[in-house]
């Protein structure tokens, strides 16, 4: 006895997938989950530092994808965009509220030197980097007020174009240039702070 | 004639990636959610769309199919004693009235099925449209008599009308 209808055979373009989900189709939410679900946990482990987080909030959007609970608009665009847009929402209820205060509800881009201690702690994916360099970029960019790494991460790791980080984060495009510029430039001297102690020590 | 070239747009493009963040993109490339976030998902799913896909009488469940077979059953058991008391007489084998079975699952699950067994159960008969039977708005609302078989574990195998 076959609870859903069976698979479709060459399940395509994400609206065609969306489609079939809606008609009750397992295979078609499957194979949604499985394009998306990669960059997405991705982007909220680099946004939370959390493994935990991450697939908390990658259950949440999906779940939320196929309840209802967030409804996507392909007229507003790509389901990948509207995807990340959830999931750093969700990232963003995990920051403290007074972190969001002052960083999320303000566009002044003039914090870039307030420390953030989401990372204070070690988390699973230190672990998991063992590059030396990679490990130094990602705790400079676990450092960064969450506004820069928004845009940071979506730029540098997930290669999503200004259009798309605009769409993602509801930002204009001139913010979007502003925060990866400020962006960059903060990660730069936070790295210069960590590799000083060493070239010292070296020396 | 001179045509004048459209002026270009301004360059969407953003520039070039930094190579500081290479490493840690490469790194990161494995990284997929848990195995368990997918079960939670597609379990979400399955109560989503299993339940709203359901027939009603799938729905009820063996609980539910039993807790009716009680209930019709007692008030059944009152109503053949009212009738030999009334009648006089023990009720016949008389099947006149009575349909033919409808198949609510394949004829290989039914009769493959280790324990079969018939419940005496009422239906609304507004559910039998959805199994070819005549309803119309005058009695649509009505309950009727139906004598289902339920395989061993509970689930509904064949439906027949006790009453029209």
């Amino acid at each position: 006895m076959k609870p859903f209808p069976s698979a479709p055979t060459t399940p395509d373009s994400d609206s065609e997938l969306l489609r079939q989900m809606h008609a009750g189709v397992a295979a078609a939410f499957e194979a949604l989950y499985r394009r998306h679900q990669g960059p997405l946990y991705r982007f909220c482990l680099m946004r939370s530092s959390s493994a935990q987080i991450a697939a908390d909030v990658v259950q949440e959007t999906f779940i939320g994808l196929l309840t209802g609970a967030f409804k996507f608009d392909p007229l507003r665009g790509s389901l990948a965009n509207f995807l990340f847009g959830v999931g750093r929402n969700l990232v963003m209820k995990q920051d403290k509220p007074s972190a969001q205060a002052s960083r999320f509800d303000s566009d002044s881009d003039d914090d870039d030197d307030a420390p953030d201690a989401v990372c204070a702690a070690p988390t699973p994916l230190q672990r998991l980097l063992l590059n030396e360099q990679a490990e130094q970029v990602r705790l400079a960019l676990a450092t960064l007020p969450p506004h820069y790494r928004d845009v940071l991460i979506l730029f540098e790791l997930h290669e999503r174009s200004y259009l798309d980080i605009a769409a993602i984060c509801q930002l204009d495009i001139g913010t979007v240039r502003s925060r990866l510029s400020r962006g960059r430039a903060a990660l730069g001297k936070r790295l210069a702070a960590w590799r000083e102690p060493v070239n010292v020590a070296l020396h | 004639m001179t045509t004048t070239a459209p002026p270009a747009p301004e360059p969407l493009l953003p520039p070039l990636r930094d190579p500081l963040f290479d490493n840690l993109r490469d790194g990161l490339a494995g990284q997929q959610a848990p195995a368990a976030v997918q079960h939670a998902v597609m379990a979400a799913f399955a109560r989503q769309h299993g339940a709203a896909r359901r027939p009603w009488w799938r729905r009820l469940g063996a609980t539910g199919w039993g807790l009716a077979a009680c209930g019709t059953g007692g008030l059944g058991a009152m109503a053949l004693l009212l009738a030999v008391m009334m009648a006089g007489r023990p009720p016949g084998d008389d099947d006149a009235g009575r349909g033919d079975f409808i198949a609510l699952d394949t004829v290989e699950r039914i009769e493959q099925d280790p324990a079969p067994r018939m419940l005496a159960t009422m239906v609304p008969r507004s559910s039998l449209a959805a199994l070819g039977v005549a309803v119309s708005p005058d009695n649509a609302g009505d309950m009727v008599k139906a004598e289902m078989l339920v395989g061993a574990d509970g689930s509904p195998l064949a439906l027949r009308l006790a009453s029209e």
